[in-house]
């Protein structure tokens, strides 16, 4: 099989997504008051509702109507004052009323977008950015100084609710083939969903990588979900198809699904691409089926072939009267929306001067966005506040998103490292009391022995030496005792600076200012 | 003999109990002890609920002693029984279906719930057609109910139980349901006061639902006063159903008014419709004279799109009662076929042994109506159909303060006489607009047509939420008419030819 950038020299992805997500962060289900609960023994969250017992009737949950009408206003979209749930006909025992509650041809959030910033380095992205000059255009991308960026339309997001939870016993793996008997969990009948849907404007397997990374941050910063991929709270299926670059038609897709992280989005719809390709390439069909994407085979598989549309025997639920969503409703909600990533990141370059790269990457996780906000306003008390900005993004940005990843399912807020001790470690930097490396050691030390990092500082006598005089005395000696390493720096050979000021931070037991070592090294050397 | 409980009113029962001429526990074993005796051939109860109805009786019997009768509700000591398809805790609701034969409600519904907060006695569930689908109480799975006024015919239905148990004056009241005729053409022909009421003035919550844009809880009754009493009961926002709708009438507050001063609307397109016996259409002549001479002014009104509203309705009700149904699936509940290998074949032939025939006909009209294709040739002109006949009533009601029809176009009729499922259905002709329209409706009995001797009633329809006016009338035309009687042969005791 061809890799992705062979298949992309002929080929070109056509991919939409699909995205669930559950209101995990709702009290009570959608139509019912049963507690939302992942985890709890199965079926105590029941009730005759979300049961489908004959005679019970949906009420349905305002507050995850204001959840949905959130995500809406968060991802561009127009919110629809009037729309209706409507009932999709289905038989399987995981959906007790045998029906679907979910929306019709109107959603509650219809024709959004979201901005995509891909930086264009890998080998898929390359075709999109090298017939453009930056700033121009080609249908949804449009080339920036480091990448383009990628206008990708949301059709819509509607309301419906989850299924209950199947669980087969006797076959191998809790697989259905094989298994003697199906127990059914009816506790997750009834949660809140929510499901986008994006129009088929993504071409590569890392464009909607970040598409769902951007989604996920997004419902984070709303807090409407929890959004674990890996508990099924946030979940996506791609619809893949192929066709020849230049050409419009578009070709038989395939629909994705188990792509339960973000690697597995893109492998899988990496592979789906070049199988696809594979299969036309030898004069193949693309049969319209649902695949399945198995991370440890690392290939999709048939789980069925859609030979028809289903018919889902589509009808307004006549037990829920239309939805008619006031101004003073969605005016409402809309003074609820927090700040946006991407609102969040513009601000921290524009009021704290930091890159973009950096903005970034703070804004990525929610506890770091809101660690450095706690540290900034911190910080602002200080004399020279402004200054610590970049040296904290730093700490986040490296140290702390080191550790977090070390110690996998630990909350930042549960750490040792508050936001008053960031701000006192990077104090002691900015003031040049200790050094950048030496603030690594006392980084660590924080998170070891939860202590304050002045208090490690004097413990371990870690102060930096900033002296002019005490450190030219040093370099006088470094100078002295090498010779011919001084020689050779006067030949030419500018790396020997490193060695000079590995010498000197030697002899002053790491503890020796590097910029005035540098300043003073540069100046006796010349 | 002492008159039976059952056929007492509420007024004489609560006198009755106030005075201690007998006691709550004494009307609840007088009530089984008849229906043990009198309910043999007219089959109305599939279940009594001797224990609940003892328990409440207990309570009730105890606040009597403390001279507490008046706190304990309106209905307070009063039998009440109701149809299969209302939930009651602990009691089967089997729809009269064998796919519901063992099934035992873990809930009660709203109605019934508010009916015991009221002081109510709940003596049993009542036969029905299998799942509301059918006019006569002949497709119950356990077998047909009779008309107490005569035994060789039915007794309307779908609440066929509901009222020939009044009719036979087992009880007091019950309750039934509605979804194009169910409680107004029994109530016609069991010669009873039946009230469907706009649709959102009861709670469906607990109600197996059929058609649930249609469907609602009313009473049967013996006089308008005792339905007024029942409506006031059960009436009311309920935060369990979003379409029910707060309600601050009392019912029976204008019930002594008269008509004088009222306008009352009659279609003469009802009047010439084919298939109207003539007895029919003479007492609803009768009754419309009647008012006229206590008052009321008599206007003609047109509902034009009145004749479109069967089909509608054979379109919108399938619908519904497909979706609603497809719930009995064999899997959680209900009768579950054995020995199958795969879902698919369990589902097939649970469906097709549980359900009876009139059930798996709608059911199958629904899913071929809702498919695609199809859905936009029926189910969307039916869905503007309501709309145009919703509008057709609205303008009536600009001149009229409610109208008076025919409720069925015959009294009742044998049982097996119609085995034709369409010609089944053209007898709810005159009630299924007002429930394509969400209007109240309400059966009221005139006496006896002139050719068949049987029980005629007349249907007098109220704008939404103004189900007061037609119990006004209603009760105008009792001064005429008189309360409704127990059927002959079970009056004064009697239990049955």
């Amino acid at each position: 099989m061809k890799t992705l950038e062979e298949v992309f020299e002929t080929w070109e992805a056509v991919i939409g997504l699909e995205i669930h997500a559950e209101l995990t962060t709702l009290e009570t289900k959608m139509f019912c008051g049963c507690k939302l609960e992942f985890g709890a023994a199965p079926n105590t969250h029941t009730c005759p509702v979300c049961l489908g017992l004959p005679g019970a009737l949906p009420v349905p949950n305002r507050a995850a109507i204001e959840s949905i009408v959130l995500a809406g206003l968060a991802t561009n979209c127009d919110i629809e004052k009037h729309s209706m749930f409507y009932r999709k006909n289905y038989m399987y025992p995981d959906m007790a009323k045998n029906f679907q509650t979910t929306q019709g041809p109107i959603a509650f959030c219809m024709r959004g977008h979201l901005d995509l910033d891909v930086d264009g380095r890998g080998a898929a992205e390359r075709y999109r950015l090298d017939a453009l000059a930056p700033g121009e255009r080609d249908g949804n991308i449009t080339r920036t100084e480091d990448g383009y960026v990628a206008h990708v339309g949301i059709t819509r997001i509607h309301m419906e609710e989850d299924a209950g939870k199947m669980v087969h016993l006797g076959g191998g793996e809790g697989r259905i083939a094989g298994a003697t008997h199906s127990l059914v969990d009816y506790n997750r009948a009834g949660t809140p969903l929510i499901e986008l849907v994006t129009e088929p404007d993504l071409r590569t397997p890392e464009e909607a990588r970040l598409f769902m990374q951007k989604l996920r941050q997004i419902y984070l910063a709303l807090r409407i979900s929890d959004c674990s991929m890996e508990e099924g709270s946030l979940r996506c299926d791609g619809n893949v198809s192929l066709r020849r670059r230049g050409t419009t038609a578009f070709g038989t897709k395939t629909e994705l699904k188990n792509m339960n992280s973000f690697k597995n989005l893109h492998d899988g719809l990496a592979y789906e691409i070049c199988r696809q390709a594979e299969v036309l390439e030898e004069g193949g069909v693309i049969y319209q089926e649902t695949r399945h994407w198995d991370p440890s085979a690392k290939r999709t598989i048939v789980m069925r072939v859609k030979e028809t549309a289903d018919d889902y025997r589509l009808f307004p639920e006549p037990d829920l009267a239309p939805y008619d969503l006031t101004d003073e409703f969605i005016e409402g909600v809309r003074a609820k929306l927090p700040e946006l990533p991407d609102q969040k990141a513009a601000r921290y370059a524009a009021d704290f001067g930091l890159t973009s790269y950096d903005a970034r990457h703070l804004v990525e996780r929610r506890a770091t966005a809101d660690f450095f906000d706690e540290c900034m306003a911190l910080a602002a008390t200080e004399a020279d506040g402004g200054a610590f900005a970049k040296p904290l993004a730093n700490l986040i940005i490296n140290d702390v998103t080191a550790w977090l990843n070390a110690h996998e399912g630990e909350a930042l807020v549960a750490t040792p490292l508050s936001a008053a001790r960031a701000v006192a470690l990077v104090k002691l930097t900015v003031a040049d009391v200790i050094s950048s490396k030496q603030a690594k050691e006392v980084f660590a030390a924080i998170m070891d022995e939860d202590a304050d990092p002045e208090a490690i500082v004097e413990a371990r006598g870690m102060k930096q030496v900033s002296d002019t005089g005490a450190i030219e005395a040093v370099v006088d000696e470094v100078i002295a005792a090498n010779p011919d390493e001084v020689a050779r720096y006067r030949d030419g050979n500018d790396k020997l600076i490193g060695f000079f000021v590995g010498q000197c931070m030697k002899a002053m037991r790491g503890q020796g200012n590097p910029k005035i070592i540098n300043e003073l090294l540069a100046k006796k050397l010349r | 003999m002492a008159t039976p409980f059952g056929s007492m009113s509420i007024g004489e029962l609560q006198a009755g109990l106030a005075a201690k001429e007998f006691s709550a526990a004494e009307v609840a074993r007088g009530t089984f002890e008849r229906i043990e005796a009198a309910d043999g051939v007219v089959h109305s109860f599939l279940e009594t609920t001797e224990a609940l109805a003892l328990d409440a009786a207990a309570r009730i019997d105890g606040a009597i002693a403390e001279g507490r009768l008046a706190e304990m509700g309106p209905l307070a000591g009063v039998p009440v029984g109701y149809k299969d398809n209302l939930n009651l805790t602990d009691t089967h609701t089997t729809c009269a279906s064998n796919m519901l034969r063992d099934y035992v409600s873990p809930y009660t519904a709203t109605c019934v719930e508010r009916t015991l907060r009221a002081g109510a006695l709940p003596i049993g569930k009542l036969n029905m057609d299998e799942f509301a689908f059918g006019g006569s109480t002949e497709t119950s799975a356990f077998g047909p109910t009779r008309n107490p006024w005569d035994t060789e015919r039915v007794p309307g239905g779908s609440s066929g139980g509901s009222a020939a148990a009044v009719a036979a004056g087992l009880v007091p009241v019950s309750l039934g349901s509605d979804t194009g005729g169910s409680i107004r053409q029994p109530g016609s022909f069991c010669g009873l006061v039946a009230v469907k009421p706009t649709y959102g003035v009861v709670s469906r919550y607990g109600v197996v639902a059929f058609g649930s844009s249609l469907d609602q809880v009313g009473p049967f009754a013996r006089s308008v006063e005792d339905a007024a009493l029942v409506l006031n009961a059960i009436a009311g926002r309920d935060a369990l159903d979003c379409t029910s709708q707060p309600s601050d009438v009392d019912f029976t507050a204008n019930l002594a008014e008269g008509v004088r001063g009222m306008k009352i609307g009659v279609v003469p397109a009802f009047l010439e419709a084919a298939g109207l016996a003539p007895e029919v259409r003479a007492k609803t002549q009768e009754a419309a004279l009647a008012l006229e001479k206590m008052g009321a002014e008599l206007v003609e009104v047109e509902l034009p799109h009145a004749q479109a509203a069967m089909s509608a309705y054979y379109v919108l009700g399938p619908c519904e009662a497909f979706s609603n149904l497809a719930r009995f699936d064999s899997v959680r509940y209900g009768y579950c076929d054995p020995g199958h290998k795969d879902l698919g074949s369990q589902y097939e032939a649970s469906r097709a042994r549980g359900f009876g025939p009139e059930a798996r006909r709608r059911i199958m009209l629904g899913s071929y109506l809702l498919s695609a294709g199809v859905y936009d040739t029926y189910y969307y002109p039916a869905q503007q159909v309501r709309t145009l006949i919703t509008r057709d009533f609205a303008v009536a009601y600009e001149s009229v303060d409610c109208i008076l029809a025919p409720v069925a176009p015959r009294t009742a009729f044998k049982l097996g006489e119609i085995g034709d499922p369409t010609e089944m259905y053209l007898g709810d002709m005159f009630t299924i607009s007002i429930n394509i329209a969400g209007n109240g409706g309400m059966s009221v009995p005139v006496g006896l047509g002139a050719d068949t001797g049987l029980p005629v009633g007349v249907q007098l329809i109220a704008p939404p939420f103004k189900d007061a006016n037609m119990l006004r009338a209603a009760a105008a035309l009792e001064t005429v008419y008189g309360p409704a009687p127990v059927a002959p042969d079970y009056a004064d005791g009697k239990v049955g030819a």
